[in-house]
This record gives structure tokens, C-alpha cells and sequence, in this order.
């Protein structure tokens, strides 16, 4: 890497990355950002679009869909593409967090997440990770997080946000974070995940951890939009928009909440409604508003 | 550091890549050393031991490291410069995670992770894998005893230096070049049958019919396993190199030669019967025409035919 001064310099730079491309060419790695393109231009995280772009997308598809995006149109009115690469569920996710807590301010949301991702930093050390292997992810988000909140130097705005979400030197180091404290807390709790796992893969849980989870690109489930709720403890509401009906006159769009385990105990959390909404279309995710 | 100067605008490659450097230097490792050039974090060098039982062992091998601009989330890529018989010099070595995701490479490990797997490949079957080599036993011990001589010439007076400096210190806690070698060898083939008189014989055919390189997998059990990220570097493997972790590495020598010899020799002795067969079939053929044919002559002569044939010349 003779130029690596000027293209290093350059966080956003891959052409130098030597190591990579030879890599490429010998073990035939896929190039992460080239895996189920769904638009070679759509970046990470997209604009908001009206809902009807989406029914748009499906005019000539599926009259199951197009009735479902019909259904859906009564609740919510806009979406949030975000790139296949793997990682969508992750990036929805930051996107739609951390622009909830620029909107609502909820400094106490912030301080009780904090806490959560220093029990999330123990777990990994506690499962003998190595701490210089994680900490530049965990300190990024919550470089993000602070930042979100108003009143301080480094404060950013809804612009900023999203230029963050889109730059790959941030995103990618926070969807990082949240594979690390996915695979924390799959590890943690391997006993609970077990069965799902095994269901899935015939793997052991961390081997499904070392090979499903933790690596750029690698596609989210059940699995891990649980583990992930649980783990900080935030409310993530999924809409199912596939071909499912279950009966021929009556359909409805299939969602499930996913509720952390610990709000769910304390009863009176139990009834916190998710403002986390991603719309699930078989192997992707989308962020989805309400009205 | 003047490189952390350089470097350091935001770029968080820089910052893991010094906290990797920080404690690669307060834990050092016996079987490795590796650091960064000044001017350049990204350009490191290396050099591993040799693995204590091995062929390779008391050897001093140097390399380059290269870490890519997006590091941790593209793997660093490897290079021997010390000719070992195992790898190629100067040609990327592919490391990689095998048993399932070959691809993949984790953004949790780093250069110690790698070396430490780079270490437990070295004794491991080549198996045509991309810049891996397959030099029979004495070739990679004499090689071995020669890595020690001087360090690898390569790139800028600064990178040389740090290749001498890094040389110096693995010199002097390298264990030496086990001279224990050659008369091992001599036990190992003391167990085949039949090698009293022929020992050097008896060891070429072992060497030669084990092609599939079981003679260096014996050793396999003697994997080092120097630290706890060792299981970690079970995972990586080289690339292309399947059945690799599938290699027995329970045997131990003794058991192994011994269980190996017996379907090695066999061959030998099962070509040459049918040979020899074949050469008495054809004799014996030869004699039942010679036979038949005087038998038919005399037969003719008997019916006074004879004359009509003879009055042919």
C-alpha cells in the first residue's frame, strides 16, 4: 500500500484495501456491498417516500400485496428504503433510533441505553472477547447517540443524521456495534437461543454466532432482531408484508412486536407501544412511519 | 508515533491498529514478534518460530503484513519473505475461517489471532492451496537452520532495519535447530519391519508412497497451542486446503508409521507377482506352441504329407 497516506487519510477510500481485494480474487469473497444488490445507487439509508411508492412498486404484482400495501397505507404513510446488503435490519434500526431520539429528546431513554450497552461491553469481556476488538464500535454509537441530543458543541441535526447513517465509516462501525451486542447477548443467554437456532442452522450457538451473526453482510432473522431488542432493551414492531393471507376475504398485514425481556416483566413497560417500525419483505427490511 | 500523527483524521482503522501494536508489545508472545513500520501503521513486519516439533522448528521466519484501510472489516493480508518449504515467499498467504463460512473474515480478531493460526498451518498439508508449498522434511530442516543465518533482504533501509531488530530478538530466545532431528527419523523407520539392514531405503518409500503428506501429518498433534486465542485460529484455515482439519491428529509417530507401513508395502510385492505371472504364462504359452507344432509335424510326416511341405524349400 505505497499511497495508503492520501487514500488512508480518506476513511470512506476501499480502493486500497489490497488485503481485500486479493481476497476477493483467492478465497472468493463476495464483496459485501455487491451481495443482493437491490439498486447499485440506493444508499444505505434512503429518503423518506410516501407510502404510495411503494403500492407504486407492486402495481402489477401480487393482488394479496397490493391489498396488504392498501391496508398498511391506513396506519402508516411513509418509508425509508435501505440497502440489501445484508445489513438492512441494522441500519433500519440506527436510522430509526437515533432519529427517534433527535425528535423526542427522551434524555432518560439515552441514560437508560447507556447502561445497557455497558452490560453489553461486560457480556463480551465476560465471554472473553478482547476489548480493543469491540470498543471502536461500542464508542461510535455512542459518539452517535450523544450527538443526536441538542445543547452540546457536537450536536447534529436531521441532515447530519442521515448523512452519518450514509457515510460507510459510521454506519458500518455501528451495524458492527449491534452485531457485537447481538452476539453478546445470543452467547449470553445461549440456553434461550438454543432452540431457535437449531431450528434454523445445524450449528451450535456460537458457532451460529462466529458465522450468522458477527459478519458484515450476513442477513438478520428472528433470532437476532430478538436478541438485539433484547439486549438494549428497546421495542422494535415488525409488519409482515408477504403473500401470506389467512383467509381468502380477510386479509390483514401479519406484525409481530418484538418486546424486551425485561420490559415485559415490569408490566407497566409491557404496554410501551414500539416506536421502532420496519417493514419486513421476505429477506429485507424497510423503515416504516406512522401517521 | 509520527505514523498516529499522519494518520489519525477520524480514521478509526488508525486507532484500532495502535491498540493492536499497544498490546502485541505488553503481552509479547514467545513464537512471535510483529510491528508496524514508522511511516506507515498499515505495513507491518513479522516473524514467527518455527513450531516446536515440527520440521520447522528452531527456524526464524520473516514476513510482511499488510493491513487494509478499512481494517478490522477486511482482513489483513499475510506474506512470508523467509524461504520454509511450506509457503511461497513474497506471494499473500490466504487465511480464512473454514467449516462453514469460508469468507468470512471477523472484524473480533486480529494480527495476533492470524499469526498464532498462521503457526499452527505451518506443519498442516499444503494441499495445493494458493502459495503453499509441499518441500519434503529434510529440505524444510535444512531450510530451517538457514533461516537463522541472516534475516530476509527486503524494501527500504527502513523496513531492514526493523526486519534486522526483529531478527536479533527472535534469535535469541528461537530454541535451536533440534540436532535430535535426523536420529528421530532413524527411530521412526526402526519401527518398520524389515529396516534393519535397508533403513534409508525403507524411509524413501515411506516418503515416497506418502505423498499425501500423512508423514508430516503425524506431527499434526503437536499443533502449538501458545495461547487462549488458539481456539479462535482452530477456525482459520487456509483457504482451498480442504480436509485439512479432517487430518487424524491423534496418531502419534510411533502408531502412525508403523499403521502406515504394511499398506505401503504391500504394493510393492503385489506389482511384481503379476509380473513375474505373467512372464511364466507367456513361457509356458511359448512351450505349448513349440510342442503343438512338432506334434503337427510329426503328425504330417506319419500320413506322408511331410514330403509335400519339405518339397516346398
Amino acid at each position: 500500500m505505497g499511497g495508503g497516506g492520501g487514500g488512508c487519510s480518506d476513511p470512506v477510500s476501499v480502493e486500497l484495501s489490497m488485503g481485500g481485494d486479493y481476497y476477493h480474487s483467492c478465497c472468493g469473497d463476495a464483496d459485501l456491498d455487491l451481495r443482493a444488490p437491490e439498486g447499485p445507487k440506493l444508499p444505505y439509508v434512503g429518503d423518506k417516500e410516501p407510502l404510495s411508492s411503494l403500492a407504486a412498486e407492486f402495481q402489477s404484482g401480487s393482488p394479496i400485496l397490493q391489498e396488504k400495501i392498501k391496508l398498511l397505507g391506513e396506519q402508516y404513510d411513509a418509508l425509508r428504503r435501505t440497502r440489501g446488503d445484508g445489513n438492512c435490519f441494522y441500519r433500519s434500526f440506527m436510522f430509526s433510533y437515533l432519529e427517534h431520539i433527535l425528535e423526542t429528546q427522551d434524555k432518560a431513554e439515552v441514560d437508560r441505553i447507556l447502561i445497557k450497552i455497558e452490560q453489553c461491553k461486560k457480556t463480551l469481556a465476560d465471554l472473553g472477547y478482547i476489548e480493543f476488538t469491540f470498543e471502536d464500535f461500542f464508542s461510535i454509537f455512542i459518539d452517535q447517540l450523544e450527538s443526536v441530543l441538542q445543547g452540546h458543541e457536537t450536536s447534529i441535526g436531521a441532515e447530519e443524521l442521515l448523512e452519518r447513517t450514509r457515510d460507510q465509516m459510521v454506519s458500518d462501525y455501528v451495524v458492527m456495534f449491534f452485531r457485537f451486542v447481538t452476539s453478546g447477548e445470543i452467547q449470553k443467554r445461549a440456553e434461550f437461543f438454543e432452540p431457535f437456532i437449531s431450528g434454523l442452522t445445524n450449528s451450535t450457538v456460537v458457532q451460529f454466532c462466529k458465522a450468522s451473526v458477527e459478519p458484515m453482510g450476513e442477513e438478520s432473522d428472528h433470532v437476532h432482531i430478538i436478541a438485539l431488542s433484547d439486549a438494549l432493551g428497546v421495542p422494535i414492531r415488525v409488519m409482515y408484508l408477504d403473500r401470506s393471507s389467512c383467509d381468502a376475504g380477510n386479509i390483514s398485514v401479519n406484525h409481530h412486536d418484538f418486546i424486551p425481556e425485561a420490559n415485559s416483566s415490569e408490566g407497566a413497560a409491557a404496554a410501551e407501544k414500539p416506536y421502532i417500525t420496519l417493514l419486513y419483505r421476505p429477506g429485507h427490511y424497510d423503515i416504516l412511519y406512522p401517521k | 508515533m509520527a505514523a498516529a500523527a499522519k494518520y489519525n483524521r477520524g480514521n478509526p482503522a488508525v486507532k484500532r491498529i495502535l491498540q493492536e501494536v499497544k498490546e502485541m508489545q505488553s503481552n509479547p508472545s514467545p513464537d512471535f514478534m510483529a510491528l508496524p513500520l514508522e511511516e506507515d501503521i498499515f505495513e507491518w513486519q513479522f516473524a514467527i518460530q518455527g513450531p516446536r516439533d515440527s520440521e520447522f522448528e528452531g527456524g526464524i521466519y520473516h514476513g510482511r503484513i499488510q493491513l487494509p484501510s478499512d481494517y478490522p472489516f477486511k482482513p489483513p493480508s499475510f506474506m512470508l519473505l523467509t524461504p520454509s518449504g511450506r509457503f511461497e515467499i513474497q506471494k499473500k498467504i490466504c487465511l480464512s475461517i473454514s467449516n462453514y463460512h469460508p469468507e468470512h473474515w471477523q472484524p473480533s480478531w486480529s494480527v495476533r489471532t492470524a499469526l498464532v493460526a498462521l503457526i499452527a498451518f505451518m506443519p498442516t498439508p499444503g494441499g495445493g492451496a494458493l502459495g503453499s508449498l509441499d518441500y519434503k522434511k529434510e529440505d524444510r530442516r535444512a531450510l530451517a537452520t538457514k533461516s537463522r543465518e541472516a534475516p530476509p533482504k527486503f524494501g527500504s533501509p527502513e523496513r531492514q532495519k526493523v526486519i534486522d531488530e526483529i531478527h536479533e530478538q527472535m534469535l535469541s530466545r528461537a530454541p535451536p535447530v533440534p540436532q535430535l532431528l535426523t536420529n528421530e527419523t532413524n527411530t521412526e523407520t526402526n519401527q518398520l519391519p524389515a529396516s534393519d539392514t535397508s533403513d534409508e531405503h525403507a524411509h524413501k518409500a515411506v516418503e515416497g508412497v506418502n505423498t499425501s503428506g500423512s508423514s508430516s501429518g503425524s506431527i499434526d498433534n503437536d499443533l502449538p497451542r501458545p495461547d487462549s486465542e488458539s481456539e479462535i485460529a482452530q477456525n482459520i484455515v487456509e483457504a482451498p486446503a480442504e480436509g485439512v482439519t479432517n487430518h487424524s491428529r491423534t496418531n502419534t509417530s510411533r502408531e502412525s508409521i508403523p499403521g502406515i507401513a504394511p499398506t505401503q508395502l504391500n504394493p510393492v510385492v503385489e506389482i511384481q507377482k503379476p509380473k513375474h505371472d505373467r512372464l511364466l504364462t507367456l513361457a509356458a504359452f511359448g512351450l505349448t506352441l513349440a510342442i503343438m507344432a512338432l506334434v503337427i509335424k510329426k503328425f504330417l510326416k506319419i500320413n506322408g504329407l511331410a514330403g509335400y511341405i519339405e518339397g516346398k524349400f
